[in-house]
């Protein structure tokens, strides 16, 4: 029985995807030529790639956060918050910690702590969210609703909605660090987490159970899977990242607060769906999210170069890019759908 | 071994990856331009791209651009947010800008970015971000004594400069906004002999909301028979308090102004109950927030009495203790005849 079953749907799921992955490079192809000729000095230019490496690292890896929980078939609309807190927690104690003036040899070892504050945060932010979606069955949309406010609602309560700056300068140097003096240490991280990340879902026992789990919950458990444990450590792995999301923005911004970047959180369900990632859990790839996050990056980078045409216009625009690409998806599913039936008929 | 390895690398990383980042000082001087005029592109960022305030400005860009056939554009985030107005900012970086001037969402998550910004020779003007370190010059529309003094003017005005006052803040904990009043009641004392400020209560607080400034107007008027006016500071006391005036049959017999906006205070205008209401025209900033940056890209030097062009921003100067800090006096009262011509 479950020799027949088990190769049948990823050998499916394989083919579907693929074919999503098809159309989103040539999406990404044509936005690229697209803007390459309607400004050829400017879009590709190394300056702005450089300054698109810069951009898209924090908000892409929360979008993969957000993606590894939509594939057990849930959401976690916590990562905007998760982020902030643990970024704030790490600006406490740097700002507190750090002797002034302190030489650059001395400050190091308090970074590093900083950094496993923020980890540690993330973690427990993330597996309270699992607990509650797991243990207290609360759909995920409301649950991570609620940490979401939660968390964000003890940021501003610690800071009393200030912004926590004068970080020990070391921090952002570090942090805004680029390699060969091209690639900034965010995309680095990026690139890293996104191929851990990749890997942890293909090659994986636990990648594999969630994928199992997202597709069918029910028989995920007959199956003798520990879902709980599979959710729990799901959004712990989101929470961690949303944390390494908090500490680049940080970077960034030489200062942590309890809203910065709040528009990210629906543009990276955005940027999860438009990747391919099925909102009803068990399908997608980190593949198609790298592809939707610099799909969505050169779109945003480019319209920054049309000086008459308002940011405005960049919620219409991004938001008709995942309609026609959901349409897309839609009617090929249905065409494959068809031709498969008639197959099996003939 | 080890140990010498990580000092050796962090101190590598300090001095040859170093982003200036901080304390740096620039030489506004040392940004004059070796461009051609024609060849200058100069962004301006509002903190997001559709409020009404920030279309305003635009069509101050606009009319700069008109003005002085400088390629000037205004380019603003999506939505009110400091990461993405930092992200805004990194793109016109990237394309090569000559300029920037930005109403910042939050100054301090900004030092970063425009740090980068002025290491590369772009000029940094800051409108409302004061506290801003990497910029040229912050450019504020008014001093809070002056603007106080002009609420005063107003108030004078249409009391015929006599009779008992109160004054009205949002919140007494607003700074700006009891600078304002203290600085109105001083410059009563010392311009209007015949105005008194109510004794039993000189400042009253409507927590920032509409109601509340309704409520207490009703109370004021009828505890204190002799009150002519009241001399607020939020936006919201003028339409709060107008309405009280109003229904208790108080028009032309007592007076209100404040800052405010032109939309809400609009029928008590037309109607006489109010006579002005003052605000800074964020237009005109954006005017001035070009000139600013056109005037250092010129390698004109900035000083005490630099005019900025726009509307109120003609004689600019320092705040004190400062050589960043440009004070204007940069506001209109509105009044029936103009109340129309805002579009907010």
């Amino acid at each position: 029985m479950q020799s027949t079953v088990k190769p049948a749907i990823p050998a499916k799921a394989l083919a579907g995807r693929d074919q999503n992955l098809l159309r989103l490079l040539v999406m990404l192809v044509f936005v690229f030529g697209l803007m390459t000729v309607l400004r050829p000095n400017e879009f590709a230019t190394l300056a702005d790639f450089n300054s698109m490496m810069r951009q898209f690292p924090e908000y892409g890896i929360m979008a993969i956060g957000i993606s590894l929980t939509m594939i057990t078939g849930g959401i976690d609309l916590g990562v905007v918050g998760t982020a902030n807190l643990s970024a704030i927690f790490a600006a406490k104690f740097l700002i507190g910690a750090v002797p002034q003036g302190a030489p650059p040899e001395q400050v190091l070892p308090y970074l590093a702590a900083a950094v496993a504050i923020a980890l540690a945060t993330g973690l427990l932010c993330g597996a309270f969210a699992g607990l509650l979606i797991s243990r207290f069955r609360i759909p995920a949309i409301l649950a991570t609703l609620g940490t979401q406010q939660l968390y964000t609602g003890i940021a501003i309560g610690i800071t009393n909605g200030r912004p926590q700056s004068r970080l020990p300068l070391l921090y952002s140097t570090i942090g805004n660090t680029e390699f060969f003096g091209f690639f900034p240490l965010s995309f680095v991280i990026y690139c890293a987490i996104a191929v851990g990340i990749g890997l942890m879902l293909s090659r994986s026992r636990f990648g594999t159970c969630m994928y199992m789990l997202g597709t069918n919950a029910k028989a995920a458990r007959f199956a003798g899977l520990n879902n709980a444990s599979i959710i729990i450590r799901t959004y712990m792995v989101s929470g961690i990242l949303s944390s390494v999301a908090g500490l680049i923005m940080m970077a960034r911004a030489n200062s942590a607060k309890a809203d910065y970047g709040a528009p990210y959180t629906l543009q990276c369900v955005l940027i999860a769906v438009l990747g391919g990632i099925d909102p009803n859990g068990g399908f997608g790839k980190i593949t198609g999210v790298t592809l939707a996050i610099l799909i969505l990056q050169f779109l945003s980078s480019g319209l920054n170069m049309f000086n008459n045409i308002s940011n405005f216009y960049r919620d219409v625009i991004w938001g008709g890019v995942l309609i026609l690409v959901l349409v897309f998806n839609r009617l090929f599913s249905i065409r494959a759908e068809r031709r498969a039936v008639r197959r099996s008929m003939a | 071994m080890k140990r010498s390895f990580v000092s050796v690398l962090a101190v590598a990383l300090v001095f040859v990856l170093a982003v200036p980042l901080f304390g740096q000082s620039y030489d506004p001087m040392k940004f004059k331009s070796s461009k051609p005029q024609a060849a200058w592109k100069i962004a301006l960022v509002p903190k997001d791209a559709t409020n009404a305030w920030f279309v305003r400005m635009e069509s101050g860009v606009k009319r700069y651009a008109k003005d002085t056939g400088i390629n000037v554009f205004q380019k603003g985030p999506p939505k009110t947010d400091a990461a993405m107005q930092a992200q805004v900012i990194e793109d016109l970086i990237a394309q090569g800008v000559d300029a920037i001037c930005v109403v910042p969402v939050d100054p301090s998550a900004l030092e970063p970015v425009l740090g980068k910004a002025l290491s590369k020779g772009i000029v940094v003007i800051d409108h409302e971000g004061a506290s801003q370190q990497n910029c040229l010059y912050d450019i504020e529309a008014f001093s809070n004594e002056g603007l106080g003094q002009a609420l005063m003017q107003v108030l004078a005005k249409s009391m015929g400069e006599k009779g008992t006052y109160t004054t009205m803040v949002g919140n007494v904990t607003n700074a700006s906004h009891n600078e304002w009043a203290d600085a109105g009641v001083a410059y009563q004392k010392a311009k209007y002999p015949n105005m008194t400020l109510l004794a039993a209560e000189p400042r009253v607080e409507i927590m920032d909301n509409l109601d509340t400034a309704y409520q207490r107007a009703k109370e004021l008027f009828k505890k204190y028979p002799d009150l002519k006016g009241i001399f607020g500071t939020s936006s919201l006391s003028t339409p709060g308090t107008a309405r009280a005036i109003e229904e208790l049959g108080l028009k032309g017999k007592a007076f209100v102004t404040s800052v405010g906006l032109p939309n809400e205070n609009k029928p008590y205008l037309k109607s006489g109950t109010v006579q002005a209401v003052m605000l800074w025209d964020s237009a005109e900033a954006g005017y001035a927030m070009l000139a600013t940056a056109v005037a250092v890209l010129k390698g004109e030097k900035i000083a005490n009495g630099i005019n900025l062009k726009g509307k109120g921003w003609e004689s600019m100067t320092f705040a004190p203790e400062s050589t960043k800090v440009l004070l204007g006096k940069s506001w209109i009262s509105i009044t029936k005849d103009n109340v129309d011509s805002f579009g907010f």
